[in-house]
């Protein structure tokens, strides 16, 4: 190979690598999203969301809101380019799909409460629960990013690991959830805006 | 005897011919065969919002259509969080599941849904026979045993619908359509409750 090639590669790989924690620096991770989830008591976002397919030209992009509530009320809502919310409360499944109210969606309600509890479980600060996940911590220079793969092989069957990249200040920015296919699905998360009073209305459906 | 003649005229309107029955008269030229252009660009990601109404229950996601190569496309069905419930693979007549979620994964369901996709995407359909009524045609197709007849209106395929004992078994329908791109389509099946409505996006 051209050694400039592998210079240029190298210094790619150099600048954009995930370097692995150290355990020190994953404990101060864990504490510092711990203590950030004890003080934030709402969350408002929009989201934008990639589906990845290989076989794709493009990935489908859609967009939306979120709106979480301590300890465990998350509306996901998207508005374009279709109108479908999924509001998670009390234990239970909302969907509001173009105006069909619904409380179920066959054979995904177990998924979708996992990955709720996961979303959850990020701002909580009590996510990093290893009986569950294999968990691997990564850093780069401006973020952290924690691989989480599901021990539950039901679960892996779906999906095989989330990726969940955090800012420096330790609120979540993007997940990653991939499937055992390598094609997957990211959501980032942009301006987010914590401890707002939400409407009570906003969780009911 | 009013109920034995009234049930001789059920059983002649039964067996009339399907094109018949819809006010076709059969046609002198008969193209060889039928083309159905709506999934046939490789260039193009056809990505639609589903709404599945199977007996009183409702449920959605993201149907995704693409054409790999010739007689060869990819049906992608996930949920609006993008997480795959099932992915067929439809190359020439075989039929491969590449992924599908275990509470699906059942002979009869899969059945229909090959044969609904199959219908959908089948790009070039041998044609059998063809029949008229005014800028309408309508034309007899077979596949595996199975008939299915194609609507064309001013040229336009409208509809695709299998036929079994001249009655409707499932009909596939297209409607705003335009540059071959169909923004709404209607599959309905008339021996179960199923309905699938797909919406481009």
């Amino acid at each position: 190979m051209n050694k400039f090639l592998v210079i240029t590669l190298l210094f790619i790989e150099a600048v954009t690598a995930q370097t692995k924690m150290t355990s020190a620096e994953a404990q101060v991770l864990r504490t510092m999203v711990k203590e950030k989830a004890a003080v934030t008591k709402t969350i408002l976002s929009d989201f934008t969301q990639y589906k990845h397919l290989d076989f794709l030209s493009n990935d489908i992009e859609s967009n939306g809101k979120l709106a979480f509530q301590a300890p465990d009320k998350v509306l996901w809502q998207y508005s374009a380019p279709f109108s479908y919310s999924i509001l998670f409360k009390n234990e239970k499944l909302y969907i509001n799909d173009n105006g069909n109210k619904s409380d179920l969606n066959v054979g995904s309600n177990k998924l979708f409460k996992q990955l709720n509890q996961l979303i959850t479980a990020s701002i909580n600060g009590d996510m990093f629960i290893s009986d569950e996940f294999e968990i691997d911590y990564f850093k780069t220079d401006d973020s952290s990013i924690v691989h989480f793969t599901p021990k539950d092989t039901q679960f892996s069957e779906f999906i095989k690991t989330f990726h969940i990249s955090f800012s420096k200040t330790g609120e979540v920015t993007r997940v990653k959830m991939i499937e055992p296919s390598n094609d997957y699905t990211l959501i980032i998360f942009h301006n987010r805006i914590e401890n707002k009073a939400i409407p009570d209305a906003v969780f009911s459906q | 005897m009013r109920f034995f003649l009234s049930s001789i005229f059920v059983i002649l309107i039964g067996c009339t011919p399907y094109p018949k029955k819809m006010g076709y008269d059969q046609s002198t030229s008969t193209s060889v065969e039928v083309t159905n252009p709506y999934f046939s660009n490789v260039d193009h990601d056809y990505v639609y919002k589903a709404s599945i109404l199977v007996f009183d229950k409702q449920f959605g996601g993201i149907l995704i259509i693409k054409k790999i190569a010739e007689n060869n496309h990819r049906v992608v069905f996930t949920t609006e969080f993008g997480n795959t419930i099932f992915d067929f693979s439809f190359e020439g007549d075989g039929f491969k599941v590449n992924r599908i979620l275990k509470e699906m994964d059942r002979k009869l369901l899969l059945n229909i849904l090959e044969k609904d996709f199959r219908s959908l995407i089948k790009e070039h359909i041998p044609s059998i026979d063809t029949f008229k009524n005014g800028n309408k045609s309508l034309v007899k197709t077979q596949n595996r045993a199975k008939k299915y007849f194609y609507l064309f209106e001013s040229d336009t395929l409208t509809q695709i619908a299998h036929i079994a004992n001249q009655k409707e078994k499932v009909v596939i329908k297209f409607s705003k359509i335009s540059n071959n791109i169909v923004d709404y389509i209607q599959i309905t099946h008339n021996n179960i409750k199923l309905q699938i409505r797909l919406t481009a996006i």
